[in-house]
């Protein structure tokens, strides 16, 4: 029996060699996910600790759920001298940490920075217990003085002594000596840029005199619960202290939940590939309990049970499944590599470690690999219990199914499927996690389904499809035409691993180019400003002394901040959008359906059309609403938007409001409205002469704003593009994989048509023009059901997000056209070897 | 490969093996005027120890308008001899030619395109492509070779072997005899200058045989073509006009006008 297996392997080996690598493929890229993610989270778990080693407590603004997490609340300084005063404090030192504000300039007045990762400006004390930067040369920085690390210094050109121009966000660039080189904990900078400062500095620059944002303190030998029990009581309201642990493991959490979510990410690809290997591995197997009827049929005729003929098939696929999770593994490594490779080349740069294989990875790695192979082989396997005794002796005519059968069948999976995928996306459901599974199984079922929904119509439209090419191109058009049609599950199969491929890039491509459309449906509609100002994509909020300097400009006649901040609702934390509401009609055309914004003032509100219906307000209701500093105030409805109107939150208030009751009072976006008097160039030239001050800031006119979204909208399809190709790899090979096996199959034939005069030309072009009629079958099923799914979904979306659907037809035909070709490519080596075949030993073939 | 020299040739017609009362049919022999001829034709399988010789030195020729069948042992080389005068397969030595090509100096794709245009093969099963119907089976190499079927001569052909009511069958809905109908029709369809069948009735019963052997007959003898075919069976035999009898790679034997007593009496004599 178990010898039966082995031959049947060693016999096949070259047949399941490309199913192998599909799994392979696929169950790398879980491994890969797997080992990137842990790899990441020990090396951001190492930064965590290097950044409060020696940190016993911190005491900090007490966070609620009204915080601002892009920046962490100030307060008074003068609380340190009573912490530092507590006889179990060692050391206490009060400071100021600052991502994307303060840069350095190089010699040619660029602001130095490096490709993808953050620029930290912070105070710092000298070394110090709590200290995770050490002094690699030089001095600690005082009064006016910087202390930069190593890579910055090198790409801006400074030395120590030498005076840096720094950009700080209060006022105009300014000079500071550079005291030393610095550099972060024991793992490094990760590519980051630091930039420290001493306490009074930094307070200067960032114009918060006497205010920190954090102390951390050192303990000595006092346990930290005393520690915490000593600070306590000397904390104002307001003040926190928590531990280091906490602190650091709160930071580990944050990094931990960006890389789960990249992991995650990763992940879902990584199925999707295997998803798409199941099909072709289903078709391999299919194939070769076809091609071995009669060998099972001989084996019952010698009394084999069907159920050992089955178990037969099964271990086959588990051995396949264990050889490929085995490969997969260590594949898993390479992918992990490359991938961090590549978001390191994207400007990403993620920091150096070593790649983690957790035991957990192994495990889950094994685990499916197997059961995606035996789970596809099971068909496969219980089709092969089905065959009689009989079937040794007669020629393997299959019983088809009848239409109804297979209608209904195809009915049940995939109906279903469409509304769990429907539930999934638009459904209530709590937690990510949940939904992913949802919309997955709800995928995966609609996807099965329609695969074998095109069952019923695979034989017909590879008939119409191969027409064309029929009539040009004669009886080897006909010949590709009638075996393409020749074997509907075996086409439909192998189509179904591209039309999944293509469903996905053609859904995506929808939902990006409407989302492009309404966008500039969006700006030309309500955008009135000449040019926006903008901070950097790490850093989005900035200085509102950016207004304020805006709105000195002769040039400039109005400009509005805007804020977005969180607010409790009855008890719901919600976002309230703002802007400076008495200028903010000049900069943005909102639809306003009732009332009047620039009549809003400090005391009232507006709503979205659809809010306000959904909560039963009306204008003139009151709402109260309580805000981060603990403020609850009683605000009027006095105006209401109509629901497509460019506001970034169905709630809407003044910026003066807003700025008052958070904690870090910041803006978003500034727009910028040129008086008469001056021409758009003149305009434009005072507000980007004003932004020099601010490095990081960059003034945006309504065609540039739209290229800098379109070109973010852009990177991201492309990064999903690029994961998506991996599906069209796996979609190539299943073709080449079918291809083969039927050429395998159809050797006699080949023969005979070599001997009755066929060149092997000939011969090769009915080869790629078959493959052809498949994948172009499998492309148009799937740029079919990427159209319905990426229309659906931005029709599903709630609120005005896609307020128009744009097809990118161009780009589908393009589509089209690669799926064509991803057919001529897979025929290249099936049709070589069947052109190669000797006509003698071909026509002898068993 | 080189052509047959002179000498090779006149040492063929003075063949020893080759018995006297054929002496007058041999004297005929000349490479042009033959629909095929075979010179010198040496095949070996294998190299060594494994060497066998397939053809040893065979010179023959099939002229226009005749119906020649061989006969011989199995293994005597039959099948290497229709093989390789039919451009399936080279020689190891000599030459054969189709209506006065020499087929060593085709190169693959020639080689391809003879076969398509002047030779028609009957195999003794598995003839058709399944996924084309009867018809199409038939006018299979002129659509390879994007010629246009003589429809009157097609038609002809298709009634007479009486398939013009199958002739949208797929091959998978037609007997075996009928399959092998439309084979001899697809091999007499393009006009080739020779119709090769290596053992064409050997897997039918003896009147579905009867029927495509007369077929064959009638084909050579109205319709002027020229039939070669390896049978086993001396009535099968006895429907050609000559009977080459082949033995270790060798022509040892041939009689004209055979009968199937004749064919018979001549196996029982070859085989003492
Ligand atoms: N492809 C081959 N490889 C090796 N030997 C072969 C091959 N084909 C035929 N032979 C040998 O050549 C001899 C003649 O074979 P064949 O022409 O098939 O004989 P026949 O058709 O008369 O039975 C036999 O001994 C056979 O074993
Ligand atoms: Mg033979």
């Amino acid at each position: 029996m178990f010898k039966l297996v082995y031959r049947g392997i060693v016999a096949n080996l070259g047949r399941l060699i490309l199913t192998l690598v599909s799994v392979a493929l696929g169950v790398s890229f879980v491994s890969g996910s797997f080992i990137l993610a842990d790899s990441l989270r020990a090396i951001f778990n190492q930064v965590s600790e290097d950044a409060f080693a020696g940190v016993d407590a911190n005491v900090r603004a007490e966070i609620g759920e009204l915080s601002n997490d892009q920046a962490p609340a100030r307060f008074d300084d003068d609380i340190i001298e009573a912490i530092s005063a507590i006889p179990g404090v060692a050391y206490a030192e009060g400071g100021i940490f600052t991502a994307e504000q303060v840069y350095t300039v190089d010699a040619e007045g660029e602001t130095v920075r490096p490709t993808g990762p953050p620029v930290f400006a912070a105070s710092w004390g000298g070394p110090s217990p709590v200290s995770s930067f050490t002094l690699v040369d030089g001095e600690a920085p005082a009064w006016q003085q910087v202390a930069l690390d190593q890579a910055q210094a090198d790409k801006g050109g400074f030395a120590i002594g030498d005076q840096v121009t720094l950009s700080i966000p209060t006022g105009d660039p300014e000079q500071f000596e550079l005291s030393g080189i610095i550099d972060f904990g024991e793992g490094g900078t990760g590519g980051a840029f630091f930039i420290l400062l001493d306490l009074p500095t930094t307070q200067r620059i960032l114009g918060a005199d006497g205010q920190v944002d954090s102390i951390v303190v050192n303990g000595g030998d006092t346990p930290t619960g005393q520690l915490l029990a000593d600070i306590t009581p000397v904390l104002p309201d307001g003040l926190e202290v928590v531990s280091g642990e906490t602190v650091e493991q709160e930071q580990k959490d944050q990094f931990g939940s960006f890389i789960n979510a990249f992991g995650t990410a990763l992940l879902i690809f990584a199925f999707i590939v295997l998803f798409v290997s199941i099909f072709i591995i289903y078709n391999t197997f299919a194939i070769l309990v076809g091609q071995r009827t009669r060998q099972f049929g001989l084996l019952r005729s010698i009394g084999a049970s069907s159920r050992q003929i089955s178990v037969m098939v099964l271990v086959e696929s588990m051995i396949i499944g264990a050889i490929a999770s085995v490969i997969g593994l260590f594949g898993g490594i390479g992918v992990a590599a490359l991938l961090k490779q590549l978001f390191s080349t994207a400007g990403g740069e993620l920091p150096d470690g070593p790649l983690e294989i957790k035991p957990r990875t192994i495990v889950v790695v094994v685990v499916v690999g197997l059961l995606v192979t035996v789970g596809s082989a099971l068909l496969p396997a219980f089709r092969a219990a089905r065959v009689s005794p009989l079937e040794a002796v007669r020629d393997g005519g299959r019983k088809e199914r009848s239409l109804r059968f297979r209608l209904i069948s195809a009915a049940v999976v995939l109906l279903p499927g469409i509304g769990l995928l429907l539930f999934g996306m638009f459904g209530s459901i709590d937690g990510t996690t949940r939904r992913l599974v949802i919309i997955g199984i709800g995928a995966a079922l609609s996807f099965i389904g329609a695969s074998m929904a095109s069952v019923l119509f695979a034989g017909p439209v590879a008939g119409v499809l191969g027409a064309p090419i029929a009539n040009s191109r004669g009886i080897v058009g006909r010949l590709a035409r009638d075996n393409a049609a020749r074997n509907p599950q075996r086409t439909a199969a192998t189509a179904t691993a591209l039309m999944i491929g293509l469903a996905l890039i053609t859904g995506v491509s929808v939902l990006a180019s409407s989302l492009l459309a309404s966008l500039d449906e969006l700006l030309e509609d309500s955008i009135a400003a000449d040019v926006f100002v903008v901070g950097a994509r790490q850093a989005p909020q900035f200085s509102p002394l950016v207004v304020e300097r805006m709105a000195e400009l002769p040039e400039v006649e109005a400009v509005s901040g805007s804020l977005s901040v969180k607010a409790k609702l009855d008890g719901e934390v919600i976002t309230i959008a703002s802007y400076d509401t008495a200028t903010g009609t000049r900069v943005i055309n909102t639809d306003v359906v009732e009332g009047d914004v620039a009549t809003l003032g400090t005391d009232g509100i507006a709503v979205l059309e659809s809010e306000a219906k959904d909560r039963g307000l009306a204008p003139g209701d009151t709402v109260t609403i309580e805000m981060e500093d603990g403020f609850i105030g009683q605000l009027t409805i006095k105006a209401v938007f109509a629901d497509q109107a460019a506001v970034r939150s169905p709630w809407f208030i003044d910026r003066e409001l807003a700025r008052t009751h958070v904690a870090a009072d910041q803006v978003e976006e500034v727009g910028v409205v040129f008086s008469d008097s001056v021409t758009f160039e003149e305009g434009r030239a005072a507000v980007d002469e004003a932004l020099q001050a601010f490095p990081q800031l960059e003034s945006l006119d309504n065609s540039e704003y739209q290229e800098e979204t379109q070109a973010r909208v852009n990177q991201f399809q492309i990064i999903i593009y690029g994961l998506l190709v991996l599906c069209l790899i796996v979609a190539f090979i299943g073709i080449v994989n079918t291809l083969a096996l039927s050429v395998l199959e159809r050797i006699r034939e080949i023969g005979l048509l070599r001997a009755v005069g066929t060149t092997r030309g000939q011969l090769k072009a009915s080869v790629r023009w078959e493959a052809v009629i498949v994948s172009v079958f499998g492309s148009m099923l799937g740029i079919v059901m990427g159209l319905a799914l990426g229309t659906a979904t931005a029709v599903a979306v709630p609120g005005s997000f896609f307020s128009k659907i744009a097809i990118p037809w161009i780009q589908i035909a393009f589509f089209l056209v690669i799926g064509a070709a991803i057919g001529v490519v897979a025929a290249y080596f099936p049709a070589r070897r069947a052109a190669k075949l000797n006509v003698l030993d071909a026509i002898a073939h068993e | 490969m080189q052509r047959p020299s002179r000498y090779a040739m006149e040492f063929a017609m003075n063949d020893p093996f080759t018995p006297p009362s054929s002496s007058a049919t041999r004297a005929t022999v000349d490479p042009a005027g033959m629909a095929a001829y075979a010179a010198d034709a040496s095949k070996v399988y294998g190299m060594g120890d494994t060497e066998v010789h397939a053809l040893r030195s065979v010179t023959v020729g099939f002229q226009t308008g005749h119906f020649t069948a061989i006969m011989g042992p199995s293994g005597s080389g039959k099948s290497t001899l229709m093989h390789c005068m039919a451009g399936l397969d080279r020689l190891t030595s000599g030459e054969t030619y189709i209506g006065g090509v020499p087929l060593s100096t085709l190169n693959d794709k020639q080689l391809t395109e003879l076969r398509r245009d002047r030779v028609g093969f009957i195999f003794q099963a598995f003839n058709l492509v399944p996924t084309l119907n009867a018809l199409e089976n038939i006018t299979l190499p002129m659509d390879l070779g994007s010629r246009k079927p003589d429809k009157e001569w097609v038609d002809h052909v298709i009634k007479t072997v009486g398939l013009a009511d199958r002739i949208k069958h797929r091959p998978n809905e037609l007997s075996g005899g009928q399959q092998q109908r439309v084979a001899v029709a697809r091999a007499l369809a393009s006009r080739p200058d020779i119709v090769f069948g290596d053992e064409p009735t050997g897997n039918l019963d003896s009147r579905t045989s009867a029927e495509i052997l007369d077929f064959m007959r009638q084909a050579v003898r109205e319709l002027g073509q020229t039939i070669v075919m390896v049978t086993h069976d001396p009535v099968s035999a006895s429907y050609s006009d000559r009977v080459l009898f082949l033995d270790d790679g060798a022509i040892v034997h041939e009689m004209s006008d055979p009968t199937p007593s004749s064919v018979f009496d001549t196996i029982k004599s070859l085989g003492d």
